[in-house]
């Protein structure tokens, strides 16, 4: 028998509506809520044996609170993970999509289910996603869907297209008996004989930053100064990677005027960092900030600066730190910040 | 040797010696295969007033060995006495090499291991399934091992072992001069005009140029601030191009694919094409230098009648920019452009593949995902160092790395077999 832990929210959970979603992370046993149905659905070596549950705005702003799901669903031992269906509910479905890939993280086989435009299709890292309809009036359909999909998967069968996935599937190595040099080659001649769409890489399609508009009151405004520059106090106390980040560190800059060189240094390894290094306002413009703080144009600087290195960093972890980023500099009243890239 | 109606230059000939095993011994010399390397005569080649003591050790393919905090790579090569000299710039005169005579250990390399400044932590293992991900692992490696001697500036320690290597190659090489060749590679010098019917073929070859220890050289100085130029490839295989750039461990060109290049190799083994000529260019740090030298690159392909370009880089993140103008720049000129890219979809494979992809030319090969782990089985016996930093463990541990710390495993000229699908 496989063990099925099934992931809901407050309100399938049957906790309550909006005045739950603050639920933190819990546990039943057995199924609950459509998972009553989905488990109907499921053969019978399959078994939910947990309902795992949280209201959908601690999920949503707890970042550990995915992490806690799948210890929760863990201890109640868990060989499987679902999450969902999440339909259009966007804070649900990324819930959803959170908890499973925590749980593909930790090696447990998981999918979540929720309609594909669903910004949520986007976290579920190496979970798959399938697709159900756009609200529960379409619970029926969506959980067959899913209940197919939790048997192909738990049987070891990669999901497709043709089980509703939804979302690019994951990229992964493999070896080829041609070196790539020689497949370029092959390439080349597939090209000049009229094959204008043979590739190995489909070309990435990027999330576009929408600017904020501009500060209104520049001279009342708290700015903070932000580099992905890697600058770190001379001797780099914390062991900031060279590359390839997983931490981000902030420094007090309150009460300094310039950073000194000799006091701080770059540690990135992407560029040299010999002029960085003789003169570090030119990595993170602490001078020109001060003298705009001093003669009013702007109201004041963030007590920290905030770093981390920009080099080989994985998209997955430089958006965690911007969330971290935007998090703390909105608690601590910051209107604006300068992000010095290099 | 008239082609087209057009005197072809002379090329280079390769006697090829091959290497199936190597040993430390009390004389340098070559016989049957076997490569034995004297301690005395090697150590004395790296004697520098910047390092305090070298120590070798062999390492062969399914030895039980991790190499830790690789550097460099080359391939024993020498032209023997009044042949000129290979490496020129560096252990001779800046003089055109690429013609004549060269002696090959083809099998075998000289591999320097140790911390420089900057250089990020590169692993090969000789066993197991990570044996696989680094082409290194497939070669009987003279490793050398180095301190440095206290107070020496690094620009000079690393000078001190990227000359001794060079030398320790030509040393060993050397050895096979009086041997008869296994086999005679010969490799012709471009035609200067169409050689004939075939589709012509050029290859633009970017090397990684910021500042010290991320440099290439070429005839023994970094190629900032240069405009692209062309080579033959006789001068490659003679050493023009020489390795001193150490960060990026995946995403290096070694000394040794220079020798080898392997985009070369495969169109040498191509009867479909014809090489035009080879472009060696810098990957500078702007945008604006970066977009001026792609346009230069490929108005000389236009110049030299490429109908098709292969276009490779070394390094990172912003050097996928000079693979991705380069590739627009040919197309703008109706050039077919290929360009080989390695992916940084993260550890799952999710993530954007690239980090500047083109915006109009779209034919590329993958050399696989840098961020996928890769897991090390312990070792025996590390070289190279006694911690592996980026790991924070014993050098010898089991290890999960990404695939972007296997040394040469995602190789930009294309050496690897190592690519990236979707899986489902």
């Amino acid at each position: 028998m496989t063990r099925v832990v099934h992931y809901v929210n407050q309100f399938f959970a049957g906790i309550g509506g909006e005045e739950a979603a603050g639920q933190a992370p819990d546990v039943r046993e057995g199924a609950s809520g459509p998972g009553l149905a989905l488990g109907a659905l499921l053969p019978n070596e399959l078994q939910i044996v947990a309902t795992i549950f949280c209201g959908d705005d601690h999920a949503a702003e707890t970042p550990e609170a995915a992490e806690r799901l799948v210890a929760l669903a863990r201890s109640a031992g868990a060989e499987l993970v679902v999450a969902g269906p999440a339909f259009t509910s966007g804070r649900y479905g990324l819930a959803c999509a959170r908890v499973a890939a925590a749980a593909a993280r930790a090696g447990i086989p998981a999918l979540a289910a929720m309609h594909p435009d669903n910004p949520g299709v986007a976290d579920a890292g190496a979970a798959a996603v399938v697709r159900s309809g756009e609200t529960a009036r379409q619970m029926r359909p969506s959980l067959e869907l899913l209940a197919a999909a939790i048997a192909k998967l738990a049987g070891g069968g990669e999901l497709s297209t043709e089980d509703g996935r939804v979302g690019r599937p994951p990229r992964r190595n493999r070896f080829d008996e041609r070196s790539a040099a020689e497949r370029a080659v092959a390439m080349v001649l597939a090209r000049l004989a009229g094959d204008r769409e043979v590739t190995e890489v489909p070309v990435p399609s990027f999330e576009w930053v929408t600017p904020a508009p501009p500060l209104e009151d520049p001279a009342h405004a708290r700015i903070a100064l932000l580099t992905e520059g890697a600058l770190v106090p001379a001797g780099n106390p914390d062991r900031l990677a060279s590359a390839r980040a997983t931490h981000w560190f902030r420094y007090a800059i309150d009460g300094i005027d310039a950073l000194e060189s000799g006091r701080y240094e770059s540690v990135h390894g992407g560029f040299s960092t010999v002029a960085a290094n003789e003169d570090p306002n030119r990595l993170l413009p602490l001078d020109a900030a001060r003298e705009l703080e001093r003669e009013g144009a702007i109201g004041a600087l963030h007590r920290d600066y905030l770093t981390t290195v920009g080099n080989g960093t994985q998209v997955a972890m430089a958006r965690s730190f911007g969330e971290d980023w935007a998090g703390e500099l909105r608690d601590a009243g910051v209107q604006a910040a300068i992000l010095t890239a290099t | 040797m008239l082609q087209g109606g057009r005197r072809a230059s002379p090329g280079l000939s390769l006697c090829v010696h091959h290497v199936s095993a190597l040993t430390l011994g009390p004389r340098t010399g070559f016989c049957d295969g076997v490569l034995t390397v004297s301690r005395d005569a090697t150590a004395a080649l790296l004697a520098d007033p910047a390092l305090a003591d070298v120590s070798l050790t062999c390492a062969s393919p399914g030895d039980n060995i991790r190499i830790v905090k690789v550097l460099d790579a080359v391939e024993p090569r020498t032209k023997g006495p009044g042949g000129g000299g290979v490496f020129p710039g560096l252990l001779g005169p800046a003089t055109h090499q690429g013609r004549g005579e060269t002696h090959v250990l083809r099998g075998a390399a000289v591999l320097a291991a140790g911390y420089l400044p900057r250089a990020q932590e590169a692993v090969v293992q000789m066993t197991g399934v990570a044996a696989r991900v680094s082409p290194l692992s497939a070669l009987h490696n003279l490793v050398i091992e180095f301190s440095p001697e206290p107070g020496a500036d690094w620009p000079a320690v690393e000078a001190a072992v990227r000359l001794g290597m060079l030398r320790v190659a030509v040393h060993l090489a050397d050895a096979a001069l009086a041997c008869e060749p296994d086999q005679l590679e010969p490799l012709e010098a471009v035609a200067g005009g169409r050689g004939s019917e075939l589709p012509r073929v050029a290859v633009i070859t970017n090397l990684q140029t910021q500042g010290a220890f991320k440099d290439v050289l070429v005839y023994g100085r970094s190629l900032a601030g240069s405009l692209p130029t062309l080579v033959e490839p006789g001068e490659l295989a003679d050493g023009a191009v020489v390795s001193a750039q150490y960060g990026h461990p995946g995403l290096k060109n070694p000394t040794y694919v220079h020798q080898n290049h392997p985009v070369l190799a495969a169109l040498r083994a191509s009867e479909e094409l014809e090489l035009a000529g080879v472009v060696l260019s810098p990957e500078p740090v702007t945008e604006d230098q970066k977009r001026m030298v792609s346009e230069h690159a490929a108005r000389l392909c236009r110049g030299i009648g490429a109908d098709a370009a292969i276009v490779t880089k070394e390094g990172g993140g912003n050097a996928d920019a000079d693979v991705a103008l380069k590739m627009d720049a040919l197309e703008e000129l109706g050039i077919t452009a290929i360009g080989l890219f390695a992916e940084m979809a993260g550890s799952d494979g999710t993530g954007p593949s690239l980090v500047v992809p083109p915006a109009h030319a779209t034919a590329m090969v993958s050399t696989g995902n840098y961020d996928e782990p890769v897991v090390l089985e312990r070792v025996h016996t590390a070289l190279g160092g006694s911690r592996l930093d980026i790991a924070g463990a014993g050098a010898a541990d089991e290890l999960e790395l990404p695939t972007a710390a296997i040394y040469g495993s995602l190789n930009p000229l294309g050496w690897g077999h190592l690519t990236c699908a979707e899986r489902a």
